[in-house]
């Protein structure tokens, strides 16, 4: 595991280019704890791909040395749907922020979940639009003064965990930028999980949100321990509900139900029903009067 | 008088099976050996509504619908009104109706002198057959009778529709078959229109949206995403059923959106994709189909046009989406456009799509719509073997440090590489990107690499092999048309000819690229030009201007969708600018 962690195996993951991150970003730990959980679970760059969609995050994949695909707003759940789904042996990362992930490309998410494919979502979450430069986010607190709201939010925030548990997400953790040991850990879980991975990141944005949001990312979370049960989805909504009163830390929820591609397999041994070959040039049959 | 070529129309509600009596009719042609093209038409309701089809039986080929009906079949005349300009009675047109609730005056349109009128006790003969809901059959016996249609399939096609049902079911259509044809046989119903031919070798009956997926299927399509929508579902139904037999898969989407964005990501992993849907679907998809531009990603999208705009009229067909399918992306964003024309071309086009798609890399809309989407016709064989399948160009063993996925060439396609090939490792992205990959926001590499993209029309449009012309050479008028208005032209200009006149027609299969080269020899060919087109707008016409060198003045038929049109029009309309 220390090895995984020295630069010089991680840092293989990681390319050239310079991101264009503001300093102190929460993204750039996020970058690096990847990179140390690709290196961790020995990838390969070439069975990797990293899909992202619009947003300050989304620019990750250009700072991987795997794969990459920087697309469309809000989309990046599908494009990385149609990628495993087709391609199941790869290992596929999708990551995105809060805006492009719950409001522009919110539609996706219950079906990713519902469909259960064996793939790893990383939201950075820092509760505002940074590449747009402060607008408000679906995850921005009531009353918050931004560039949209200039006389505070006047729209309640979602609880991202609470959408994901209510979805029925197979894996739901959450962790942040803050603590970057635990951040590459619950990746590493994350991406060993048999079916649809959420990971949750909180991500400060020093420029829109400042130093505050940075403190309170740090002084104000509680780690689950052992002794939570993430199989319990009651006591699960009961901690994401706010009964602690601070930002959780760790693996919330865990259901471990077949993927999508377990299913599919079921379904091809239907289609086939025991036949060996089918000819593309047969299926003309089908046409026969 | 003898024939090989008839038209029937038949009209009631939902329930009446009219359009079961098509597809009983369409497989006894095919297995005749005749040709057959089936048109079918609904008002909107999911059961119970208005429902009409057409049914041409021909022992030569057949282009069209016809331009009128010889026998018109009406279970209800309530009904009929409701397809004005699909269902044409023209003089001597015979009809086919119940004896009870026979209108005062037949709603046909002015001076149409009717030919026999056959009206038909079908309540004591549906009484007869001991099945309430065998009207359609028996009317299919009597036409039979009637006409002197081929009998002998009749019973094996009756089988095929209803054997999957209860045997009281199939017994009692049996006997309806029987006692439509021995009761015009008793009161000796016969038209003086006799159906004679020549039996023929077994052929296909297709629809062609049906075509379509298999014509994908058969250019390697190994992924199929798509949100369900009229007149395009039936694409997304074969392949469910079909593609997970060859390894492949149907997803279906949670929204227009997701479908093309999987697609995307199915080609950006090697893996040939397509999607299907109609015109609103297309206005969804249409920012990620700009993604695929800039990306390069090989795709195919089918719209399977309706009327429009918004929900317009799903069930009918149009050519409006012609504008959306050339110019809707944002940004200059190559890629192609192909037009299918009939059933068996929706199987060649989908394969020239794909081939098209993954030589240049970007995605390929196919315009088809809904009226040869629906439509059955007879088709001599799907040749899965008739064109070369093209994959795309990939590098041969790239390096980290050598491998530029954007690499700038001459025809602007450069080899991609996709995950699972090691070296070839690049970032795929809809942000402006140097021949790295790397983004980049400066004008310099933003007009190379637009360039570069675009290179990639210009060698298309050059080399694109397939355009077609019909008729005389150096004709007077020289029809130009696009799509689904193929098979009425065609006919219109044999129609022409017969009667003397010299007309030819230009119909290209790649619409965007245009290939301005050969349709302008064309035009510089022709004394004078007309446009045939379903758009109000008249969008085919307007395009054309732009890219080719069509004169000012012309001739121009258009009109929204929602109407077939027929031969005659076509001709009657040449004729009046001539």
């Amino acid at each position: 595991m220390t090895e995984a962690r020295d630069p010089a195996t991680f840092k293989k993951y990681i390319s050239s280019l310079k991101p264009i991150w503001c300093p102190g970003c929460g993204d750039y730990a996020v970058l690096t704890s990847l990179a140390k959980a690709f290196a961790e679970l020995e990838l390969a760059t070439e069975n990797t791909a990293v899909i992202t969609g619009i947003g300050c995050s989304s620019r990750l994949p250009g700072y991987l040395n795997t794969y990459g695909f920087n697309s469309i707003h809000g989309r990046a759940i599908p494009i990385a749907s149609g990628l495993k789904i087709s391609r199941p042996e790869l290992n596929v990362a999708v990551a995105g922020g809060d805006g492009d992930m719950f409001a522009i490309g919110g539609g996706h998410m219950a079906h990713v979940v519902r469909r259960n494919i064996d793939m790893t979502l990383i939201v950075m979450d820092n509760n505002i639009y940074g590449l747009t430069k402060g607008q408000a986010s679906p995850t921005t607190p009531l009353g918050t003064k931004t560039a949209t709201t200039a006389y505070g939010s006047i729209s309640a925030p979602i609880n991202t965990l609470k959408v994901m548990l209510g979805y029925n997400c197979s894996f739901m953790a959450q962790t942040s930028s803050v603590d970057p040991a635990h951040l590459t850990n619950t990746i590493v879980s994350a991406m060993k999980h048999k079916g649809f991975s959420c990971v949750n990141v909180l991500s400060p944005c020093v420029t829109y949100r400042g130093n505050e949001q940075y403190q309170l990312i740090k002084s104000n979370t509680v780690y689950l321990d052992e002794k939570h049960n993430p199989a319990d989805d009651v006591e699960a909504w009961r901690l994401i509900s706010g009964a602690t009163g601070k930002y959780l830390m760790g693996l919330i929820y865990k259901n471990d139900r077949p993927t999508y591609q377990d299913k599919l397999a079921e379904l091809r041994t239907s289609a086939v029903a025991g036949k060996a070959e089918f000819k593309i040039e047969d299926e003309a049959q089908m046409f026969r009067a | 008088m003898n024939t090989n070529d008839i038209v029937i129309g038949m009209v009631g509600s939902g329930g009446d099976g009219v359009v079961a009596v098509g597809d009983i009719l369409a497989t006894v042609a095919a297995s005749e050996g005749l040709n057959c093209l089936q048109l079918k038409s609904f008002g909107p309701q999911i059961r119970g509504g208005e429902s009409s089809c057409i049914i041409r039986v021909s022992g030569q080929q057949v282009n069209s619908q016809g331009s009128v009906l010889n026998v018109l079949v009406a279970f209800n005349w309530n009904d009929f009104t409701k397809f004005p300009g699909e269902l044409n009675v023209a003089d001597g047109v015979m009809v086919i109706c119940d004896e009870n609730n026979f209108p005062e005056k037949l709603p046909f349109p002015e001076g149409v002198k009717t030919g026999e009128i056959f009206k038909i006790p079908f309540d004591k003969l549906v009484r007869e057959s001991q099945n309430p809901k065998a009207k359609n059959i028996i009317a299919l016996g009597l036409i039979t009778e009637i006409f002197n249609l081929p009998a002998g399939g009749l019973k094996k096609s009756i089988e095929r529709k209803f054997g999957r049902k209860k045997p009281e079911i199939l017994e009692s259509n049996i006997r309806a078959i029987d006692i439509g044809i021995n009761y015009a046989k008793d009161n000796k119903l016969k038209s003086g229109l006799q159906f004679q031919y020549n039996k023929g070798p077994a052929k296909l009956v297709a629809t062609g949206n049906d075509a379509l997926a298999y014509g994908a299927l058969t250019a390697g399509c190994r992924f199929f995403a798509s949100y369900p929508i009229t007149p395009a579902s039936e694409i997304m139904e074969w392949m469910g059923k079909e593609l997970p037999k060859f390894g492949g898969t149907m997803v279906q989407a949670e929204d227009e959106i997701s479908a093309v964005c999987m697609v995307t990501g199915a080609s950006f992993g090697g893996v040939k994709a397509m999607t299907a849907t109609s015109g609103p679907g297309v206005s969804l998809k249409i920012e990620a189909i700009g993604l695929g531009t800039i990306a390069e990603l090989p795709y195919v999208v089918v719209n399977v046009q309706r009327g429009g705009p918004a929900t317009g009229i799903p069930t009918k067909a149009e050519q409006a989406d012609l504008m959306q399918a050339v110019y809707g992306m944002h940004g200059d964003a190559p890629h192609a456009v192909l037009a299918a024309t009939d059933v068996e071309d929706c199987f060649d086009v989908a394969i020239q799509a794909f081939n098209t798609a993954e030589a240049y890399q970007m995605p390929v809309i196919i315009l088809s719509d809904q009226f040869i989407g629906h439509r059955k016709e007879t088709v001599d064989k799907f040749d899965t073997k008739k064109f070369k399948i093209i994959d795309r160009d990939t590098p041969k063993k790239p390096t980290k440090e050598s491998y530029k996925r954007f690499v700038d060439t001459d025809t602007g396609v450069s080899p991609m590489s996709y995950p699972g090939i090691k070296g070839g490792e690049y970032i795929c992205s809809g942000i402006e990107h140097n021949e790295d990959g790397h983004p980049v926001s400066n004008h310099i590499i933003h007009e190379q690499m637009s360039a570069k993209r675009a290179r990639k029309l210009d060698h298309l449009a050059k080399n694109y092999p397939f355009i077609r012309i019909y008729g005389s050479s150096n004709p007077d008028v020289g029809i130009i048309t696009w799509g689904s208005t193929k098979g009425v032209v065609k006919e219109a200009v044999m129609l022409a000819e017969k009667e003397g006149l010299k007309v030819g027609a230009c119909i290209p299969q790649l619409i965007y690229p245009l290939q301005a080269d050969k349709i302008n020899d064309f035009i510089t060919s022709c004394k004078k030009i007309m446009v045939v087109e379903m758009s109000h707008s008249g969008q085919f016409a307007k395009y054309l201007s732009s890219y080719s060198k069509m004169p000012e003045k012309f001739i121009h038929f258009k009109t929204s969708g929602a109407m077939f049109f027929a031969p005659d029009d076509v001709l009657k309309e040449l004729k009046r600018g001539l």
